[in-house]
């Protein structure tokens, strides 16, 4: 059987332009952009630091269809707000209100997408300082306005009440 | 931690590390604790060794030998009109369910 091999990452502002163009939408999404990026240099190292897990994954929704491994694409499951999550447990969080790659994963091992037990064995081996009992929710909305003006705004309030030192956003 | 390098730099974030790997697996290859450990390994030094904004780290492992996966992620070429109108339908579907919820969150 013949293998393709490409070791360039996928262009996906351009496919996805291409793809949405094909099936008739002429308002092409525009992906955020920052001329400038803050930083902030640490104080202190990892090891010695607190830190916030950031996820853009969604709690389980009661009535709200099909969330779990391989569900197809699920707006309803989609959330608007800001939300905190207990880290000493491990409750479902689901990817299935997101464009993930469904024909080549299924969202079967939520560590592929939400590395809290990493986190956790990282802090047992001494490599983290500690962990936040909360992790923190971010909605992946569409209004870039809202995302920076009321959800990053609110996910910043929720990490100083942690007093964390460093936050690890994964993206989904 | 991401796999859509080129969005992610777009968008422009401190400290970035790259899984080139289907969306949805930025934290490292499903059932493989060690590709998940190897992947926070790196957030860990990026995050102990960037000096500047926009330090992107790009994880060595790969997801497969076969990268069509590459090749497949939204491809247009090979869907007929009439499936182009399908997928059209069920997106317009999509988005007023997406509507809806978020008309209902924002009360």
């Amino acid at each position: 059987m013949s293998q393709t091999q490409n070791s360039a990452p996928v262009n996906y502002m351009q496919r996805m332009r291409d793809y949405y163009l094909a099936l008739g939408y002429n308002n092409p999404y525009q992906w955020a952009h920052n001329a400038d990026v803050p930083f902030q240099a640490l104080t202190k190292p990892v090891r010695a630091s607190r830190i916030g897990l950031v996820t853009t994954a969604a709690p389980l929704k009661p009535g709200a269809g099909d969330q779990g491994p391989g569900a197809p694409y699920n707006a309803a499951a989609k959330f608007y707000k800001v939300y905190a999550g207990d880290a000493t447990r491990d409750d479902f969080l689901g990817i299935s209100h997101v464009s993930y790659d469904r024909d080549y994963t299924t969202a079967d091992d939520i560590g592929s997408y939400f590395p809290l037990k990493a986190l956790r064995s990282a802090k047992a081996d001494g490599h983290v300082g500690e962990l936040s009992p909360r992790f923190c929710g971010l909605p992946t909305n569409r209004s870039q306005a809202t995302t920076l003006n009321q959800d990053c705004a609110d996910l910043l309030a929720m990490l100083q009440e942690d007093e964390v030192d460093l936050a690890i956003l994964v993206a989904n | 931690m991401g796999c859509a390098k080129d969005i992610v730099e777009h968008c422009g974030v401190p400290r970035f590390v790259f899984s080139d790997f289907p969306l949805g697996n930025a934290a490292g290859k499903p059932h493989d604790v060690e590709s998940q450990r190897q992947t926070l390994k790196l957030a860990l030094q990026v995050l102990d060794t960037a000096s500047a904004p926009r330090t992107t780290l790009t994880s060595p492992q790969q997801w497969s030998p076969d990268t069509q996966w590459k090749a497949d992620f939204y491809r247009i070429a090979k869907l007929s009109d009439e499936e182009l109108a399908q997928r059209r339908a069920e997106f317009d579907k999509i988005k007023a369910v997406g509507k809806e919820v978020r008309d209902q969150a924002e009360g």
